[in-house]
């Protein structure tokens, strides 16, 4: 709704958004990533569900009513321009120490320590790309400052990454702003964090780690890339916590995931980018957020007929609220993570299984309850509002044909609306029979991916940053 | 408690001003307002100036040079300040029921967000002892109430300045003084207490003198204007249980006050200055005076069995201006004529009547405070402005309140 009314707004009519009060802190943040901060919203108190007639009646003319005149009779003005340091100006001169302190003091770090963005240094991360340090890459909600090469050099540095990281950050960036993506989205209130997968040559180039402790911090590629993400969210597109961050918990930034090509080879399946059109023989970064990780400990057997029932099972039970992206808000956006050790990849692909048939076999066996699915996206949630029944909604033409087969509430549904909607990767310790399983944001930070352009000369300009 | 020269001898310095809802500063605003009117006031124009949350400032002479930078840039009342360090304000911080990053409101009339954080900088700045800082906030609530009609207090042309009256236990627990000299200098409560606000109304809200406030002469209570009411040597319930909230609760009370005007003798010789010239504008819009009686006075008139309100309706059947002298009034002739008059005024003029000063008895607000000497001296605060305005609000302390008191240097 708010969307709307920010389009009406810079039409020049004044709008007023409905928003019941538990939202509040929803609308804020989806103002501030529309770019409208001070759109006008005028509150519903409590929730229209759970009150009568008469409360309604109550609550609109003693509060929501007043609101609603004001925000009618006037308009909003988009995002104010901040005054900041020009782009290319030195912000501050001192000891290493001074720097820390001044720059986590004014809000630009995650309370590490950086790398101090000296002009020495970006100049080190320009040399890694073709293009001109001022040219806009894209412009970033909330804050809609742009993004440029530079300042995907000075966050780079800052994270500590090496220069030859550089296109890897430009190709996140570009992704960050791809609109499929929705980077608007990243200060909602469940705190959903961004998995960068990297594909092609550049994993074994560049030395990311793939395989034991394939998600852990220690490997300065996977770390720092992954800690640029998070910093570019806070610096140059504005998510901060306590600001346009809404996160109830929120978690800390996830180290970038490198699939085990080798592996993937081996059995014949492709990688995540490939299946999403990255060319063979190139490199390219997919970013998409997800809400957990749930390891799946031991799975045992040497077929797909052993493997894949523990993993449909893992992958129902660690599904809940989410279906709401399957059906009801955002239809046939969810696109949950399983990631297979190379081994279990293995004993799966030994019974002839390729990764088609791994996403359907998922499609066809976690499926649950369509009355279980109704509680997830209704009635314990309220998330799709109006308590309609999978069946009703595939009716009105708001769900697909197959979540309406029947009006048998206990009949079995699919977690997903496509078999392909499993993304499934390959990582970690090769000899270790874990599995691992994120659930998905949906439509808010949508699987988005980036092929990594290289500079000219790339492989003698890479031998002499590694030389040094 | 803290050391200002932390770090090496760098001084991390926050910044006072406001920040808008969409991120820019209430300072830009102003310099772009100042550029668009040409104005020429006592304020450096920000034109320009990258401003962040904290700015690092070297040397032994720290503090004078962060005195010199801030007097500059407008950021303060023209007195010496306290550099708002980062360790002081992260110590102020831990006085306040809530987080630092929570915002109170919007403050008028240049929007700027009244963060628990911003309102913490401005109160070290105005020398506040930390456990003063729930006392700030909650009078910054009031500023914040619409009745208080900030945006008119921070714009007009008239010198008017919100009055602050603390009341509960809490004013002898920190030393509000209501004693000997309460409006005057001494008393750091007192005197930081209503500093802060002010210096919350120009940074936080924007409200600078010569630039959007344009009050013709301002007034010394504009520095502060805080004090307390007497739990002692007062006949007659507090303010805040006049109005409903518990005796063991403290609160801040805030009214509009246009001057002080001091009155030795008697509740006729209060009387008579109250129908003067100096009610103009309460007559002109109605609403709520403030009455300082003395405690020998309340003592005296309440052992003849008087309440308040019958100080309040003494006051208000014998302060009445002559009917003739009211229409010599600058008000009544330049001002009354298009901006109309309260009912209550029209029907004493038709009845050519002596004009009350405002509309009822429970208009003039009464409390107790001064020396408990023979001689009496009361205060009468006139009003300015609309709409009525009396507005009390409780004082909230953290939840560790006893443990962090005692970490206060006394």
């Amino acid at each position: 709704m708010l969307r709307v009314s920010a389009a009406v707004e810079r039409a020049g009519f004044p709008t007023a958004t409905l928003v019941c009060e538990g939202f509040l802190g929803q609308a804020e943040a989806t103002s501030s990533g529309l770019g409208m901060p001070a759109l006008g919203v005028a509150m519903v108190p409590g929730h229209p569900d759970v009150q009568s007639v008469e409360e309604l009646d109550r609550n609109i003319s003693a509060v929501t009513l007043a609101r609603l005149i004001d925000c009618l009779t006037t308009t909003t003005d988009g995002a104010l321009q901040k005054t900041e340091p020009a782009p290319h100006e030195v912000v501050f001169e001192g000891s290493i120490d001074e720097v820390h302190r001044y720059f986590y003091e004014n809000l630009w770090t995650d309370g590490l320590p950086i790398v101090p963005p000296t002009r020495e240094r970006i100049g080190t991360f320009l040399a890694f790309v073709d293009r001109d340090p001022d040219e806009v890459v894209a412009e970033i909600p909330p804050d809609h400052r742009a993004a440029t090469i530079w300042n995907i050099a000075v966050n780079g540095v800052m994270a500590g990454c090496r220069p030859e990281y550089m296109p890897i950050l430009v190709a996140l960036v570009e992704a960050m702003a791809d609109p499929a993506y929705g980077v608007e989205h990243s200060g909602n209130t469940p705190g959903a964090e961004t998995q960068i997968v990297i594909n092609g040559p550049l994993i074994k180039d560049l030395g990311f780690n793939y395989e034991q402790g394939a998600l852990r911090d220690g490997f300065q590629a996977n770390t720092s890339i992954g800690r640029f993400w998070r910093l570019y969210l806070r610096n140059v597109a504005g998510f901060l916590p306590f600001q346009n961050d809404k996160a109830t918990f929120g978690g800390t930034w996830r180290v970038v995931m490198a699939e085990n090509e080798d592996a993937l080879a081996e059995i014949g399946w492709p990688s995540i980018c490939s299946e999403m059109g990255l060319p063979a023989d190139e490199s390219g970064v997919c970013i998409a957020r997800y809400t957990g990780a749930h390891v799946i400990v031991s799975v045992y057997g040497s077929s797909a007929e052993e493997c894949l029932p523990y993993l449909a099972d893992a992958v129902v039970k660690y599904t809940g609220w989410e279906l709401m992206f399957t059906v009801g808000m955002a239809t046939g956006t969810y696109k949950p993570m399983l990631v297979l050790s190379p081994i279990v990849a293995k004993a799966i692909a030994s019974s002839g299984f390729t990764k088609a048939d791994v996403q359907a076999y998922l499609f066809e066996h976690a499926r649950i309850p369509a009355r279980q699915f109704e509680r997830y996206i209704s009635d314990w949630t309220n998330l799709v509002p109006g308590k309609r029944s999978l069946y009703d909604m595939t009716m009105l033409q708001k769900a697909p044909k197959i979540f309406g087969a029947s009006r048998d509430r206990e009949r079995l549904v699919p977690l997903v609306v496509r078999p392909e909607d499993f993304v499934i990767a390959v990582c970690g310790d090769p000899m270790r029979t874990n599995c691992t399983f994120l659930a998905h944001n949906g439509m808010l930070g949508f699987p988005t991916m980036r092929p990594i352009a290289l500079p000219t000369d790339w492989a003698a300009k890479l031998r002499s940053s590694l030389a040094t | 408690m803290s050391d200002p020269r932390e770090n090496g001898g760098t001084q991390w310095i926050h910044n006072p001003i406001g920040a808008q809802r969409g991120g820019g500063w209430v300072d830009d605003a102003l310099s772009e307002h100042m550029r668009e009117t040409d104005a020429v006031g006592g304020r450096a124009a920000g034109g320009g100036r990258v401003l962040q949350r904290v700015e690092g400032v070297r040397g032994k002479d720290a503090d004078a040079a962060v005195n010199a930078r801030f007097y500059r840039r407008g950021w303060t009342d023209g007195l010496p300040i306290v550099p708002p360090t980062v360790a002081r304000v992260r110590d102020t911080l831990r006085y306040s029921p809530e987080s630092a990053a929570t915002v109170i409101g919007e403050l008028e009339p240049m929007h700027g967000e009244a963060s628990v954080e911003k309102l913490a900088v401005n109160a070290v700045m105005a020398g506040c002892r930390p456990d003063y800082f729930p006392i700030v906030l909650a009078a910054v609530r009031g500023l914040l109430d619409p009745r208080f009609n900030l945006r008119g207090v921070q714009t007009t042309d008239e010198s008017v300045t919100p009055l602050l009256v603390v009341s509960g236990p809490l004013t002898e627990e920190l030393g509000v003084n209501a004693g000997t000299g309460a409006l005057g200098p001494g008393w750091r409560a007192n005197a930081t207490i209503g500093r802060a606000v002010r210096l919350i109304m120009n940074n936080v809200g924007g409200g600078f003198p010569a630039v959007t406030s344009l009050a013709g002469t301002g007034q010394p209570a504009r520095y502060t204007l805080c004090l307390a009411e007497r739990t002692r040597a007062n006949p007659w319930e507090p303010l805040h249980v006049e109005s409903g909230l518990p005796a063991e609760s403290s609160a801040v009370t805030l009214l509009r006050a246009e001057c002080s005007i001091n009155v030795t003798g008697g509740l006729d010789d209060l009387a008579s200055v109250m129908a003067s010239a100096a009610s103009a504008f309460s007559i002109l819009h109605g609403g709520y005076v403030t009455v300082l009686v003395a405690p020998a006075t309340a003592r005296q008139v309440a052992e003849q069995g008087w309440s308040k309100r019958d100080v309040s309706r003494y006051l208000f059947e014998r302060a009445r201006m002559p009917i003739q002298e009211w229409k010599r009034l600058w008000v009544r002739a330049k001002i009354a004529p298009t901006y109309g008059l309260p009912s209550w005024v029209v029907a004493a003029e038709a009845a050519h009547a002596p004009i009350p000063i405002v509309e009822c008895a429970e208009d003039i607000v009464v409390f107790v405070a001064g020396a408990d000497v023979p001689i009496p001296q009361h205060v009468y605060f006139p009003t300015w402005g609309f709409p009525p305005c009396r507005i009390v609000v409780p004082i909230t302390l953290p939840r560790d309140w006893s443990r962090l008191r005692q970490d206060v240097a006394t």
